[in-house]
């Protein structure tokens, strides 16, 4: 639940979301004024923000704990984008206590002004008896202001913490160095870039003024973490092992606007397998794996189908075939193996959300660089 | 041999481990309490996490007559009582198929051979591969009819390509002889390194944590040494009696039941050196030397450095209740002990002279088992020359509940005096990791699945244990008449001996 710990008239006046937490919820607020939608918070004075933070913990009366183990800062430009990253930022702090710095701006606006509100987001610990709290700051940058935005952030920090950047836009030179230069990790969704090989240049230049020290955290890559699992999973047994070396042909089908989702998943075997592209025109989706006798050609097809971002996916190989599927709305993948003769099997496992909350979470629960990602990339650039 | 599990180029940079090879897992004691509440709930969690192979047999194996599909049921309602998660029909139904039950007295040998071919018939049917799990959650009196009688129908030899291995619950004997008749007897089938010896508290998150504490954090390694630690406290308190067990417990007492394995465990991660790598035998070979150097008491000793207790009359959470002599199924002339506390001194170079306290209790305010290292005082100048003399920096890990770790400093009250209080700085995992721990069953199932006994105890370690223990039950024994047994009411934190034995170092409990 949204609330802050001061009395005073919410701010904003952005489009009211609902906190889908029911009364009585583990997320109640017990002690606090609460509001029962999201709004930006209180409003505050860009100069004071530290000064009211404090008489908001003050007034909590010790009742709440405050947590923070990053600083997740939120950089939009959609009209009604701080409501909604106010209600995204109160479920991801159900499960990671972070400093929020939520961010929207608005470079075109004639105005110019900064506008700045604290709220704390509550939930009840998973040891049931602590209520703990996470700050958001949230600004609205108009015109000109726009530019404040590294000093924002910087202004900010909780020091000491990594600081991830959530970048909902697509990125634009130039990338201003003083701001990247602190940033530990990026995230963003690739599947909302209009020209992935331009942004991926952008991203990969800016990691390179930062030394290498960001690490790229792609949602559209994230999305795919339970069919990794899933796909990962049939491998492991030393039965199923060899199949890997024999793969003909690979076939996913994918929600329309979801064909950079698939192709980063062709890209994942691909580097993972050693496969190398059978054919140097782009746009070719030919792929060739080095066996004993020689090449063997993969017949990789996408085919386009309404439903999840990756609604099945069939690996066939000399004896065996493998398949995932994903129903609409299910949260279990429904994963088969069988041979050619031989047993099948099936099993439940699971398969997550395309959902935002859902992907950064998981984002946040990993660590460590993406190389695999990286590796991914390499190896479908071209077509994505 | 068992078949070489490769590396899976797949799970690069993936969160979750290789899934385990499929197997068979039989539970000696299907009917069992353990059963019920941990093992089956347990698996299903796996299940549901997308952790248990594909291809899974789960036999149980009792006297009771019953059917597959009424066990299927009783464990359905275990395991919706029991279990972490909500339990899913669409995952229980899965799951519920790979659930078997085998009917047979542990000392009749026919009923091992018709296991032996419905295990075979399971490698048909389901695809287990003749990988085989043995779980003992059967009374440790019956560990060696079962393992004799897993040998006689060549369950415990696994055919090439697959592996058999086998878990034992504790009490892993009750004494060092005994102990070591039952490595025999085991070791008579399965070899050490078949073998996995579960002791729960290692597969708890901030157990496991202790060592990630200590050797990835380069704050505290060069701290942790007899040069700026003063003392040790390892506690575990509960404020439950003796509940159900009674029959177990007159027999074993809290220093068998508690400090053998549990706290001994915990002690061996406080005091262990660095290891080699990660690898089992590296972490092991480190525990076992801790062990090693746990000085002997002679029979004089054990008067002065360990203290017995048992619980009288008392209040728990306002409510009054029994003595421990008036509970069901205890003697009511019982001297067995509820509570103990003992003085430990690890003889090595980097815990010289450092007393490690240890106590264990029943009927006590409050649960929870914890370790606090005491750090030696700062100098007795600068402010320490006030009135008051600050407090000792204190880290305290905690396991159960509530896991996370705080470290207790100094700081100046604010005002114009030199006023210095004590203050907290806290780490709950709970607020901050919002995903909940698998169970500790969940993680040392899975484990010893895959063949990783890092987190089990090897059988040096359970002899050593057993060893120091005989010191202090010998000398109880050896004394004419029943060993000194201190009383403390329900509801107290153990007896007034137990104080003094701090006190006479000039120390205190912690409060917990």
């Amino acid at each position: 639940m949204n609330c802050w710990l001061a009395t005073g008239a919410p701010g904003g006046g952005y489009d009211a979301i609902s906190s889908g937490n029911a009364t009585g919820s583990r997320n109640d607020l017990i002690t606090m004024p609460a509001t029962e939608a999201f709004t930006a918070g209180l409003p505050v004075e860009v100069g004071q923000i530290d000064r009211e933070l404090k008489k908001l913990w003050d007034a909590s009366g010790g009742v709440m704990t405050r947590a923070s183990l990053i600083n997740l800062a939120v950089y939009s430009e959609a009209p009604d984008s701080l409501g909604r990253n106010t209600a995204i930022i109160s479920q991801i702090t159900e499960n990671h206590a972070c400093r929020a710095i939520v961010i929207a701006a608005d470079p075109e606006s004639k105005e110019s002004g900064v506008e700045a509100w604290i709220s704390a987001h509550c939930h009840v610990s998973q040891a049931g008896r602590k209520q703990v709290c996470s700050e958001q700051l949230s600004f609205l940058l108009k015109g000109k202001q726009c530019g404040l935005l590294p000093n924002i952030v910087f202004a900010q920090l909780d020091s000491d913490l990594p600081l991830y950047l959530w970048w909902q836009e697509e990125f634009r030179p130039p990338i201003d160095p003083q701001l990247w230069a602190w940033v530990d990790r990026v995230i963003y969704d690739s599947k909302i870039w209009r020209n992935f090989g331009e942004q991926m240049r952008l991203v990969e230049a800016t990691q390179r003024e930062a030394r290498q020290r960001i690490v790229l955290c792609d949602l559209n890559w994230e999305r795919l973490i339970h069919l990794r699992i899933a796909v990962a999973q049939f491998f492991d047994h030393p039965a199923t092992h060899h199949h890997l070396a024999g793969i003909k042909a690979l076939e996913i089908k994918h929600a329309p606007g979801f064909r950079s989702t698939a192709l980063l998943f062709v890209g994942w075997l691909a580097g993972q397998l050693g496969w190398e592209r059978s054919s140097a025109k782009a746009k070719s989706l030919g792929f060739r794996q080095k066996t004993d006798d020689g090449k063997q050609k993969i017949k990789v097809s996408l085919l386009r189908k309404e439903g999840e971002p990756i609604s099945a996916c069939r690996i066939t190989t000399e004896s065996a075939v493998f398949r995932i599927e994903h129903k609409p709305g299910a949260d279990l993948l429904d994963v088969f193996f069988g041979r050619t003769e031989g047993r099948k099997m099936r099993q439940l496992l699971p398969a997550g959300k395309n959902d935002v909350v859902e992907l950064v979470q998981e984002e946040l629960m990993r660590g460590g660089a993406h190389q695999v990602y990286l590796r991914a990339v390499e190896q479908v650039r071209d077509l994505l | 041999m068992t078949e070489k599990q490769q590396p899976n180029p797949l799970r690069e940079g993936l969160s979750t481990k290789a899934v385990p090879q499929p197997c068979a897992v039989v539970i000696f004691g299907a009917t069992g309490d353990l059963t019920h509440r941990k093992l089956v709930p347990a698996l299903y969690n796996i299940a549901a996490d997308g952790e248990l192979p594909p291809a899974v047999a789960v036999v149980g194996f009792a006297r009771r007559p019953k059917s597959d599909e009424e066990f299927r049921q009783e464990m359905e309602e275990a395991t919706r009582k029991f279990s972490r998660q909500t339990v899913r029909d669409e995952i229980w139904d899965g799951f519920a198929k790979s659930l078997f039950y085998h009917q047979s007295e542990f000392g009749d040998e026919a009923g091992y051979e018709r296991l032996a071919e419905r295990l075979d018939r399971l490698d048909k049917e389901s695809g287990t591969r003749g990988n085989r799990l043995f779980y003992f959650a059967a009374s440790p009196d019956q560990f060696e009819t079962i393992v004799q009688n897993l040998k006689k129908a060549g369950l415990n030899k696994a055919r090439d390509g697959s592996w058999a291995r086998v878990i034992l619950e504790k009490p892993f004997g009750t004494d060092l002889k005994s102990a070591r008749h039952l490595n025999r007897v085991v070791q008579s089938s399965f070899s050490e390194d078949q073998t996995y010896r579960i002791d729960h508290f290692l597969g708890k998150e901030t157990a496991q944590n202790i060592l990630v504490l200590r050797f990835a954090n380069a704050i505290f390694e060069p701290l942790w040494n007899a040069r700026y630690i003063d003392h040790v406290q390892i506690t575990a308190a509960e404020t439950l009696g003796v509940e159900n067990r009674a029959g177990y417990y007159e027999g074993a007492g809290a220093l068998r039941d508690m400090v053998q394995n549990h706290l001994l465990q915990l002690l061996c991660l406080v005091g262990m050196e660095p290891p080699t790598d990660l690898r089992a035998d590296s972490i092991r070979d480190e525990k076992v030397k801790v062990v090693r150097s746990i000085r002997r008491f002679s029979e004089e000793e054990v008067g002065i450095y360990v203290v017995r207790g048992q619980y009288i009359k008392g209040a728990i959470a306002g409510k009054s209740v029994a003595a421990y002599r008036e509970e069901k199924g205890v003697d009511p002339q019982s001297q067995t002990e509820t509570y103990v506390a003992l003085r430990v001194r690890v003889d090595n170079w980097r815990w010289a002279n450092v007393p490690i306290y240890v106590r264990v209790g029943k009927r006590l305010p409050k649960s929870g088992t914890e370790i606090s290292v005491h750090f030696k005082k700062a100098p007795q100048v600068l402010f320490n020359r006030e009135s008051q003399s600050p407090d000792q920096n204190v880290l305290v890990i905690r396991i159960q509940p509530d896991e996370g770790i705080s470290l207790r400093m100094q700081a100046k009250v604010p005002g114009t005096s030199f006023r210095i209080e004590s203050v907290k700085m806290d780490f709950h995992y709970g607020t901050s990791f919002g995903k909940a721990s698998p169970e500790a069953y969940e993680r040392l199932l899975l484990d010893a699945m895959a063949g990783d006994a890092t987190l089990f105890a090897r059988r040096d370690e359970v002899e050593e244990a057993w060893a120091f223990i005989d010191t202090i039950e010998e000398a109880w024994a050896e004394k004419e008449g029943p060993p000194q047994l201190c009383d403390y009411p329900a509801g107290s934190w153990g007896p007034e001996e137990a104080d003094e034995l701090l006190a006479r170092d000039g120390r205190t409990w912690r409060r917990l």
